[in-house]
Protein backbone atom coordinates (compact mmCIF):
# COMPACT_ATOMS: atom_id res chain seq x y z
CA UNK A 1 0.00 0.00 0.00
CA UNK A 2 1.04 3.55 -0.65
CA UNK A 3 2.30 5.70 2.10
CA UNK A 4 1.72 9.42 2.27
CA UNK A 5 5.43 10.03 1.95
CA UNK A 6 5.52 8.19 -1.33
CA UNK A 7 2.61 10.20 -2.64
CA UNK A 8 4.25 13.44 -1.69
CA UNK A 9 7.66 12.52 -3.03
CA UNK A 10 9.01 14.90 -5.63
CA UNK A 11 8.53 13.29 -9.01
CA UNK A 12 11.24 12.38 -11.42
CA UNK A 13 10.68 13.81 -14.89
CA UNK A 14 10.92 11.46 -17.83
CA UNK A 15 10.71 12.21 -21.50
CA UNK A 16 8.35 10.00 -23.45
CA UNK A 17 11.04 7.79 -24.92
CA UNK A 18 12.60 7.02 -21.53
CA UNK A 19 9.17 6.45 -20.08
CA UNK A 20 8.28 3.86 -22.73
CA UNK A 21 11.56 2.00 -22.28
CA UNK A 22 11.12 1.89 -18.50
CA UNK A 23 7.46 0.88 -18.74
CA UNK A 24 8.42 -1.97 -21.01
CA UNK A 25 10.79 -3.09 -18.26
CA UNK A 26 7.81 -2.93 -15.84
CA UNK A 27 9.56 -0.21 -13.89
CA UNK A 28 7.46 0.85 -10.89
CA UNK A 29 8.81 4.39 -10.70
CA UNK A 30 7.96 5.02 -14.32
CA UNK A 31 4.46 3.67 -13.86
CA UNK A 32 3.99 5.77 -10.77
CA UNK A 33 5.01 8.82 -12.77
CA UNK A 34 2.72 7.81 -15.64
CA UNK A 35 -0.23 7.56 -13.31
CA UNK A 36 0.46 10.82 -11.53
CA UNK A 37 1.02 12.67 -14.77
CA UNK A 38 -1.80 11.34 -16.92
CA UNK A 39 -4.56 9.94 -14.69
CA UNK A 40 -6.30 13.33 -14.54
CA UNK A 41 -6.41 13.83 -18.30
CA UNK A 42 -7.56 10.27 -18.90
CA UNK A 43 -10.16 10.56 -16.17
CA UNK A 44 -11.56 13.61 -17.96
CA UNK A 45 -12.22 11.78 -21.20
CA UNK A 46 -13.64 8.78 -19.32
CA UNK A 47 -15.91 11.00 -17.28
CA UNK A 48 -17.17 12.70 -20.41
CA UNK A 49 -18.39 9.34 -21.63
CA UNK A 50 -19.30 7.80 -18.25
CA UNK A 51 -20.87 10.64 -16.21
CA UNK A 52 -21.05 8.75 -12.93
CA UNK A 53 -17.80 9.54 -11.11
CA UNK A 54 -17.55 6.22 -9.24
CA UNK A 55 -18.08 4.21 -12.40
CA UNK A 56 -15.65 6.46 -14.26
CA UNK A 57 -13.12 5.76 -11.48
CA UNK A 58 -13.61 2.01 -12.04
CA UNK A 59 -12.94 2.51 -15.74
CA UNK A 60 -9.83 4.56 -14.97
CA UNK A 61 -8.51 1.73 -12.81
CA UNK A 62 -9.16 -0.78 -15.57
CA UNK A 63 -7.45 1.51 -18.09
CA UNK A 64 -4.23 1.82 -16.06
CA UNK A 65 -4.12 -1.91 -15.38
CA UNK A 66 -4.43 -2.44 -19.14
CA UNK A 67 -1.72 0.12 -19.89
CA UNK A 68 0.61 -1.71 -17.48
CA UNK A 69 -0.16 -5.09 -18.99
CA UNK A 70 -0.23 -4.11 -22.65
CA UNK A 71 2.59 -1.57 -22.81
CA UNK A 72 4.60 -3.89 -25.08
CA UNK A 73 1.89 -3.61 -27.73
CA UNK A 74 2.39 0.15 -27.90
CA UNK A 75 4.17 1.04 -31.16
CA UNK A 76 5.81 4.51 -31.03
CA UNK A 77 5.93 4.71 -34.84
CA UNK A 78 2.13 4.83 -34.90
CA UNK A 79 1.63 7.70 -32.52
CA UNK A 80 2.48 9.25 -29.18
CA UNK A 81 2.09 7.41 -25.90
CA UNK A 82 -0.64 9.80 -24.79
CA UNK A 83 -2.63 9.21 -27.99
CA UNK A 84 -2.41 5.47 -27.37
CA UNK A 85 -3.55 5.84 -23.77
CA UNK A 86 -6.31 8.28 -24.72
CA UNK A 87 -7.75 5.77 -27.17
CA UNK A 88 -7.56 2.96 -24.61
CA UNK A 89 -9.43 5.19 -22.14
CA UNK A 90 -12.05 6.23 -24.69
CA UNK A 91 -12.67 2.65 -25.82
CA UNK A 92 -12.89 1.35 -22.26
CA UNK A 93 -15.39 4.06 -21.36
CA UNK A 94 -17.54 3.35 -24.41
CA UNK A 95 -17.45 -0.38 -23.61
CA UNK A 96 -18.57 0.40 -20.09
CA UNK A 97 -21.50 2.51 -21.24
CA UNK A 98 -22.56 -0.25 -23.61
CA UNK A 99 -22.27 -3.04 -21.03
CA UNK A 100 -25.50 -4.61 -19.85
CA UNK A 101 -24.81 -3.95 -16.19
CA UNK A 102 -24.31 -0.24 -16.84
CA UNK A 103 -27.45 0.11 -18.96
CA UNK A 104 -29.58 -1.68 -16.36
CA UNK A 105 -28.24 0.70 -13.76
CA UNK A 106 -29.07 3.74 -15.85
CA UNK A 107 -32.76 2.90 -16.26
CA UNK A 108 -33.75 4.92 -13.23
CA UNK A 109 -31.56 7.87 -14.16
CA UNK A 110 -32.91 10.86 -16.03
CA UNK A 111 -32.08 10.78 -19.72
CA UNK A 112 -30.71 13.93 -21.31
CA UNK A 113 -31.87 14.33 -24.88
CA UNK A 114 -29.97 16.07 -27.63
CA UNK A 115 -31.97 19.12 -28.69
CA UNK A 116 -34.51 18.57 -31.49
CA UNK A 117 -32.95 15.23 -32.37
CA UNK A 118 -34.37 12.45 -30.28
CA UNK A 119 -30.81 11.09 -30.14
CA UNK A 120 -29.51 10.66 -26.64
CA UNK A 121 -26.49 12.80 -25.95
CA UNK A 122 -23.72 10.91 -24.24
CA UNK A 123 -23.47 12.81 -20.99
CA UNK A 124 -24.62 15.62 -18.84
CA UNK A 125 -23.13 18.82 -20.23
CA UNK A 126 -23.10 20.55 -16.85
CA UNK A 127 -20.56 18.25 -15.25
CA UNK A 128 -18.30 17.57 -18.18
CA UNK A 129 -18.09 20.76 -20.17
CA UNK A 130 -14.35 20.82 -20.13
CA UNK A 131 -11.71 20.02 -22.71
CA UNK A 132 -12.93 18.59 -25.97
CA UNK A 133 -16.53 18.73 -24.84
CA UNK A 134 -16.24 22.41 -24.17
CA UNK A 135 -14.81 23.00 -27.60
CA UNK A 136 -17.65 20.95 -29.03
CA UNK A 137 -20.17 23.47 -27.73
CA UNK A 138 -18.70 26.00 -30.15
CA UNK A 139 -19.57 23.81 -33.11
CA UNK A 140 -22.95 23.99 -34.78
CA UNK A 141 -25.62 21.60 -33.64
CA UNK A 142 -25.18 19.13 -36.45
CA UNK A 143 -21.39 18.89 -36.16
CA UNK A 144 -21.68 18.52 -32.42
CA UNK A 145 -24.14 15.69 -32.75
CA UNK A 146 -21.93 13.87 -35.22
CA UNK A 147 -18.78 14.21 -33.08
CA UNK A 148 -20.72 13.16 -30.02
CA UNK A 149 -22.07 10.05 -31.70
CA UNK A 150 -18.79 9.01 -33.26
CA UNK A 151 -16.22 10.12 -30.72
CA UNK A 152 -17.99 10.05 -27.38
CA UNK A 153 -20.44 7.24 -28.09
CA UNK A 154 -18.24 5.22 -30.41
CA UNK A 155 -20.75 4.57 -33.17
CA UNK A 156 -19.37 3.63 -36.56
CA UNK A 157 -20.14 5.82 -39.56
CA UNK A 158 -22.48 3.09 -40.83
CA UNK A 159 -24.40 3.05 -37.55
CA UNK A 160 -24.71 6.83 -37.54
CA UNK A 161 -25.96 6.85 -41.14
CA UNK A 162 -28.66 4.36 -40.21
CA UNK A 163 -29.55 6.20 -37.01
CA UNK A 164 -29.92 9.60 -38.65
CA UNK A 165 -31.27 8.31 -41.94
CA UNK A 166 -28.64 10.06 -44.07
CA UNK A 167 -26.33 8.46 -46.64
CA UNK A 168 -23.01 7.00 -45.44
CA UNK A 169 -21.01 9.29 -47.74
CA UNK A 170 -22.72 12.34 -46.25
CA UNK A 171 -21.96 11.14 -42.72
CA UNK A 172 -18.29 10.71 -43.61
CA UNK A 173 -18.03 14.15 -45.22
CA UNK A 174 -19.84 15.90 -42.38
CA UNK A 175 -17.73 14.22 -39.70
CA UNK A 176 -14.56 15.19 -41.56
CA UNK A 177 -15.83 18.78 -41.81
CA UNK A 178 -16.68 18.85 -38.11
CA UNK A 179 -13.25 17.47 -37.27
CA UNK A 180 -11.50 20.10 -39.38
CA UNK A 181 -13.47 22.78 -37.51
CA UNK A 182 -12.44 21.15 -34.26
CA UNK A 183 -8.78 21.27 -35.27
CA UNK A 184 -8.83 25.00 -35.88
CA UNK A 185 -10.35 25.48 -32.43
CA UNK A 186 -7.80 23.29 -30.67
CA UNK A 187 -4.71 24.74 -32.35
CA UNK B 1 -1.53 11.31 -54.49
CA UNK B 2 -1.69 14.94 -53.43
CA UNK B 3 -0.36 14.68 -49.89
CA UNK B 4 -1.35 18.20 -48.92
CA UNK B 5 -4.95 17.51 -49.85
CA UNK B 6 -4.83 14.26 -47.90
CA UNK B 7 -3.40 16.03 -44.85
CA UNK B 8 -6.06 18.72 -44.86
CA UNK B 9 -8.92 16.24 -45.45
CA UNK B 10 -9.39 15.67 -41.72
CA UNK B 11 -7.84 12.20 -41.91
CA UNK B 12 -5.01 13.19 -39.56
CA UNK B 13 -7.40 14.27 -36.82
CA UNK B 14 -9.65 11.27 -37.40
CA UNK B 15 -6.64 8.97 -37.04
CA UNK B 16 -5.50 10.54 -33.79
CA UNK B 17 -9.00 10.54 -32.33
CA UNK B 18 -9.47 6.88 -33.30
CA UNK B 19 -12.28 7.50 -35.77
CA UNK B 20 -10.87 5.73 -38.83
CA UNK B 21 -11.90 2.28 -40.00
CA UNK B 22 -9.24 -0.43 -39.81
CA UNK B 23 -8.61 -0.11 -43.55
CA UNK B 24 -8.24 3.69 -43.44
CA UNK B 25 -6.00 3.42 -40.39
CA UNK B 26 -3.73 0.95 -42.15
CA UNK B 27 -3.49 3.23 -45.20
CA UNK B 28 -2.71 6.22 -43.02
CA UNK B 29 0.10 4.35 -41.25
CA UNK B 30 1.54 3.31 -44.62
CA UNK B 31 1.47 6.89 -45.89
CA UNK B 32 3.12 8.11 -42.68
CA UNK B 33 6.14 5.98 -43.53
CA UNK B 34 6.37 7.53 -47.00
CA UNK B 35 5.47 11.15 -46.28
CA UNK B 36 7.33 12.85 -43.43
CA UNK B 37 5.01 15.87 -43.72
CA UNK B 38 2.03 13.61 -42.94
CA UNK B 39 3.79 12.26 -39.89
CA UNK B 40 4.63 15.79 -38.80
CA UNK B 41 0.98 16.84 -39.17
CA UNK B 42 -0.05 13.83 -37.09
CA UNK B 43 2.45 14.66 -34.35
CA UNK B 44 1.41 18.29 -34.29
CA UNK B 45 -2.25 17.38 -33.78
CA UNK B 46 -1.32 14.76 -31.19
CA UNK B 47 0.57 17.39 -29.23
CA UNK B 48 -2.34 19.83 -29.51
CA UNK B 49 -4.79 17.23 -28.20
CA UNK B 50 -2.38 16.23 -25.44
CA UNK B 51 -1.80 19.83 -24.37
CA UNK B 52 -5.50 20.53 -24.45
CA UNK B 53 -6.26 17.37 -22.42
CA UNK B 54 -3.55 18.09 -19.86
CA UNK B 55 -4.73 21.65 -19.35
CA UNK B 56 -8.28 20.48 -18.79
CA UNK B 57 -7.42 17.48 -16.62
CA UNK B 58 -9.80 16.77 -13.77
CA UNK B 59 -8.63 15.29 -10.52
CA UNK B 60 -8.81 11.48 -10.65
CA UNK B 61 -10.70 9.92 -7.71
CA UNK B 62 -8.37 9.47 -4.78
CA UNK B 63 -8.41 5.69 -4.22
CA UNK B 64 -8.00 4.64 -7.83
CA UNK B 65 -4.20 4.71 -7.72
CA UNK B 66 -4.03 2.27 -4.82
CA UNK B 67 -6.57 0.03 -6.50
CA UNK B 68 -4.48 -0.01 -9.66
CA UNK B 69 -1.38 -1.05 -7.74
CA UNK B 70 -3.33 -3.70 -5.88
CA UNK B 71 -4.71 -5.00 -9.16
CA UNK B 72 -1.31 -5.39 -10.76
CA UNK B 73 -0.09 -6.89 -7.49
CA UNK B 74 2.87 -4.62 -7.25
CA UNK B 75 3.81 -2.13 -4.64
CA UNK B 76 4.88 1.31 -5.80
CA UNK B 77 8.60 1.67 -6.17
CA UNK B 78 10.45 1.90 -2.88
CA UNK B 79 12.07 5.23 -2.15
CA UNK B 80 15.63 3.93 -1.98
CA UNK B 81 17.34 1.12 -3.72
CA UNK B 82 18.37 -1.83 -1.63
CA UNK B 83 21.97 -1.64 -0.51
CA UNK B 84 23.92 -4.70 -1.47
CA UNK B 85 27.01 -5.00 0.68
CA UNK B 86 30.29 -5.68 -1.10
CA UNK B 87 32.23 -7.32 1.72
CA UNK B 88 35.58 -8.85 0.82
CA UNK B 89 35.45 -12.59 0.41
CA UNK B 90 37.45 -14.93 2.61
CA UNK B 91 41.18 -14.95 1.87
CA UNK B 92 41.88 -18.29 3.58
CA UNK B 93 44.08 -20.42 1.29
CA UNK B 94 42.40 -23.49 -0.05
CA UNK B 95 43.76 -26.89 -0.82
CA UNK B 96 43.98 -27.60 -4.53
CA UNK B 97 45.04 -31.26 -4.18
CA UNK B 98 41.58 -32.65 -4.97
CA UNK B 99 41.42 -30.39 -7.98
CA UNK B 100 44.67 -31.82 -9.41
CA UNK B 101 43.40 -35.37 -8.87
CA UNK B 102 40.10 -34.52 -10.51
CA UNK B 103 41.85 -33.01 -13.53
CA UNK B 104 43.91 -36.17 -14.06
CA UNK B 105 40.79 -38.31 -13.89
CA UNK B 106 39.06 -35.93 -16.26
CA UNK B 107 41.98 -36.12 -18.70
CA UNK B 108 41.90 -39.93 -18.73
CA UNK B 109 38.14 -40.02 -19.16
CA UNK B 110 38.34 -37.50 -21.98
CA UNK B 111 41.05 -39.57 -23.69
CA UNK B 112 38.95 -42.69 -23.45
CA UNK B 113 35.96 -40.96 -25.01
CA UNK B 114 38.12 -39.41 -27.74
CA UNK B 115 39.49 -42.86 -28.69
CA UNK B 116 36.00 -44.36 -28.69
CA UNK B 117 34.63 -41.59 -30.84
CA UNK B 118 37.55 -41.94 -33.27
CA UNK B 119 36.78 -45.63 -33.79
CA UNK B 120 33.08 -45.04 -34.04
CA UNK B 121 33.68 -42.33 -36.59
CA UNK B 122 35.87 -44.63 -38.71
CA UNK B 123 33.19 -47.30 -38.65
CA UNK B 124 30.51 -44.81 -39.58
CA UNK B 125 32.58 -43.55 -42.52
CA UNK B 126 32.90 -47.09 -43.94
CA UNK B 127 29.21 -47.80 -43.46
CA UNK B 128 28.40 -44.49 -45.02
CA UNK B 129 30.44 -45.11 -48.18
CA UNK B 130 28.93 -48.61 -48.48
CA UNK B 131 25.49 -47.11 -48.26
CA UNK B 132 26.40 -44.46 -50.81
CA UNK B 133 27.50 -47.12 -53.30
CA UNK B 134 24.28 -49.04 -52.71
CA UNK B 135 22.21 -45.90 -53.24
CA UNK B 136 24.05 -45.18 -56.49
CA UNK B 137 23.36 -48.71 -57.74
CA UNK B 138 19.71 -48.49 -56.78
CA UNK B 139 19.45 -45.09 -58.41
CA UNK B 140 20.68 -46.37 -61.74
CA UNK B 141 18.30 -49.35 -61.53
CA UNK B 142 15.44 -47.04 -60.68
CA UNK B 143 16.26 -44.69 -63.56
CA UNK B 144 16.32 -47.62 -65.95
CA UNK B 145 12.95 -48.80 -64.64
CA UNK B 146 11.47 -45.33 -64.95
CA UNK B 147 12.66 -45.18 -68.54
CA UNK B 148 11.08 -48.55 -69.28
CA UNK B 149 7.94 -47.49 -67.53
CA UNK B 150 7.77 -44.32 -69.63
CA UNK B 151 8.15 -46.38 -72.78
CA UNK B 152 5.33 -48.72 -71.78
CA UNK B 153 2.98 -45.87 -70.86
CA UNK B 154 3.55 -44.07 -74.16
CA UNK B 155 0.25 -44.00 -76.13
CA UNK B 156 2.17 -44.29 -79.45
CA UNK B 157 3.55 -47.67 -78.43
CA UNK B 158 2.01 -50.80 -79.93
CA UNK B 159 2.37 -54.03 -77.99
CA UNK B 160 2.94 -57.14 -80.09
CA UNK B 161 2.60 -60.48 -78.37
CA UNK B 162 5.12 -63.04 -79.69
CA UNK B 163 3.69 -66.52 -79.09
CA UNK B 164 5.79 -69.66 -78.92
CA UNK B 165 5.65 -71.80 -82.07
CA UNK B 166 7.57 -74.80 -80.62
CA UNK B 167 7.09 -76.97 -77.51
CA UNK B 168 9.78 -74.77 -75.84
CA UNK B 169 7.12 -72.01 -75.80
CA UNK B 170 9.57 -69.14 -76.15
CA UNK B 171 7.53 -65.96 -75.75
CA UNK B 172 8.09 -62.24 -75.49
CA UNK B 173 6.34 -58.91 -75.89
CA UNK B 174 7.50 -56.29 -78.35
CA UNK B 175 6.88 -52.65 -77.48
CA UNK B 176 7.08 -50.81 -80.75
CA UNK B 177 6.89 -47.04 -80.89
CA UNK B 178 5.43 -46.28 -84.33
CA UNK B 179 6.55 -42.59 -84.15
CA UNK B 180 10.16 -42.93 -82.98
CA UNK B 181 10.56 -46.48 -84.44
CA UNK B 182 12.05 -47.63 -81.10
CA UNK B 183 11.73 -51.34 -80.40
CA UNK B 184 11.87 -52.80 -76.91
CA UNK B 185 11.53 -56.46 -76.16
CA UNK B 186 10.26 -57.79 -72.85
CA UNK B 187 11.24 -61.43 -72.35
CA UNK B 188 8.54 -63.60 -70.87
CA UNK B 189 10.02 -67.01 -71.46
CA UNK B 190 13.24 -67.75 -73.40
CA UNK B 191 14.99 -71.08 -72.64
CA UNK B 192 18.78 -71.05 -72.31
CA UNK B 193 20.61 -71.94 -75.54
CA UNK B 194 23.61 -74.23 -76.11
CA UNK B 195 27.00 -72.53 -76.63
CA UNK B 196 27.46 -71.06 -80.08
CA UNK B 197 23.76 -70.28 -80.50
CA UNK B 198 21.90 -66.97 -80.11
CA UNK B 199 18.36 -65.77 -80.45
CA UNK B 200 17.64 -63.26 -83.21
CA UNK B 201 14.72 -60.83 -83.46
CA UNK B 202 13.32 -60.04 -86.88
CA UNK B 203 10.80 -57.59 -88.21
CA UNK B 204 8.91 -58.97 -91.18
CA UNK B 205 7.14 -57.14 -93.97
CA UNK B 206 4.60 -58.94 -96.04
CA UNK B 207 6.03 -58.07 -99.51
CA UNK B 208 4.23 -58.12 -102.86
CA UNK B 209 3.15 -61.61 -103.94
CA UNK B 210 3.32 -62.95 -100.39
CA UNK B 211 7.13 -62.64 -100.35
CA UNK B 212 8.34 -62.24 -96.73
CA UNK B 213 10.96 -59.51 -96.27
CA UNK B 214 12.82 -60.11 -92.96
CA UNK B 215 14.98 -57.46 -91.32
CA UNK B 216 17.26 -58.23 -88.38
CA UNK B 217 16.65 -56.21 -85.22
CA UNK B 218 19.53 -57.80 -83.35
CA UNK B 219 20.94 -60.94 -81.78
CA UNK B 220 20.65 -61.60 -78.08
CA UNK B 221 21.79 -64.13 -75.49
CA UNK B 222 19.83 -65.72 -72.76
CA UNK B 223 22.52 -66.22 -70.17
CA UNK B 224 22.20 -66.43 -66.41
CA UNK B 225 22.34 -62.65 -66.18
CA UNK B 226 19.54 -62.26 -68.69
CA UNK B 227 17.91 -58.91 -68.94
CA UNK B 228 14.16 -58.66 -68.89
CA UNK B 229 13.89 -55.68 -71.23
CA UNK B 230 16.10 -55.32 -74.29
CA UNK B 231 16.42 -52.33 -76.58
CA UNK B 232 16.54 -53.64 -80.14
CA UNK B 233 17.26 -51.88 -83.47
CA UNK B 234 14.71 -49.43 -84.72
CA UNK B 235 12.24 -50.26 -87.43
CA UNK B 236 9.71 -48.02 -89.15
CA UNK B 237 7.53 -50.59 -90.83
CA UNK B 238 6.70 -54.12 -89.78
CA UNK B 239 3.77 -56.49 -90.30
CA UNK B 240 5.11 -59.01 -87.82
CA UNK B 241 7.97 -59.72 -85.41
CA UNK B 242 9.65 -63.10 -85.11
CA UNK B 243 12.40 -64.75 -83.10
CA UNK B 244 14.66 -67.50 -84.50
CA UNK B 245 17.64 -69.44 -83.13
CA UNK B 246 20.78 -68.73 -85.15
CA UNK B 247 24.53 -69.37 -85.00
CA UNK B 248 26.32 -66.87 -82.83
CA UNK B 249 26.85 -63.61 -84.73
CA UNK B 250 24.62 -64.61 -87.66
CA UNK B 251 24.83 -62.15 -90.53
CA UNK B 252 22.62 -64.02 -92.97
CA UNK B 253 18.86 -64.27 -93.17
CA UNK B 254 16.59 -66.04 -90.70
CA UNK B 255 16.58 -69.81 -90.43
CA UNK B 256 12.82 -70.21 -90.57
CA UNK B 257 12.98 -73.87 -89.46
CA UNK B 258 14.32 -72.49 -86.18
CA UNK B 259 11.40 -70.08 -85.70
CA UNK B 260 10.70 -69.91 -81.95
CA UNK B 261 7.94 -67.36 -81.62
CA UNK B 262 6.03 -64.88 -83.72
CA UNK B 263 3.39 -62.16 -83.55
CA UNK B 264 1.59 -59.91 -86.02
CA UNK B 265 1.57 -56.13 -85.54
CA UNK B 266 -2.02 -55.82 -86.68
CA UNK B 267 -4.90 -58.02 -85.78
CA UNK B 268 -6.37 -59.49 -88.93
Amino acid sequence: MLSFNQLLEPKTKYNEEQLVVLLNEQNNDAFNYLYDNYSGALFTIINQIVPDKDTAGDVLQEVFVNIWRKINSYDPTKGRLFTWMLNIARNAAIDKVRSKGYRDNQKNQPIIEGENSGITMSSNPEVTDVGLKKILTKLNEESRKLIDLSYFQGFTHEEIAKMLGIPLGTVKTRIRTAIIQLRTMIQ
Amino acid sequence: MNIQEYISSGVVESYVLGLLSAQERFEFEQFCETYPELKAARESFELAIEKQAMENALEAPAQVKERVWAAIQQKPAPKTSKIISMEPTSTKPRSFGWLAAASVVLFIVAGYFAYNYYNQNKELKTTNSDLQAKVNRNDSILNKMLEDQKMMMNPDVTVVNLVGTTPAKASANIYWDSTSADVYMVIKNMPKLPNGKQYQLWSIINGPGGQLQPNSLGLFDMGDDKKVILKMSNVKKADAFAITIEDKGNTGGPTLEQLQSMGKTKLQ
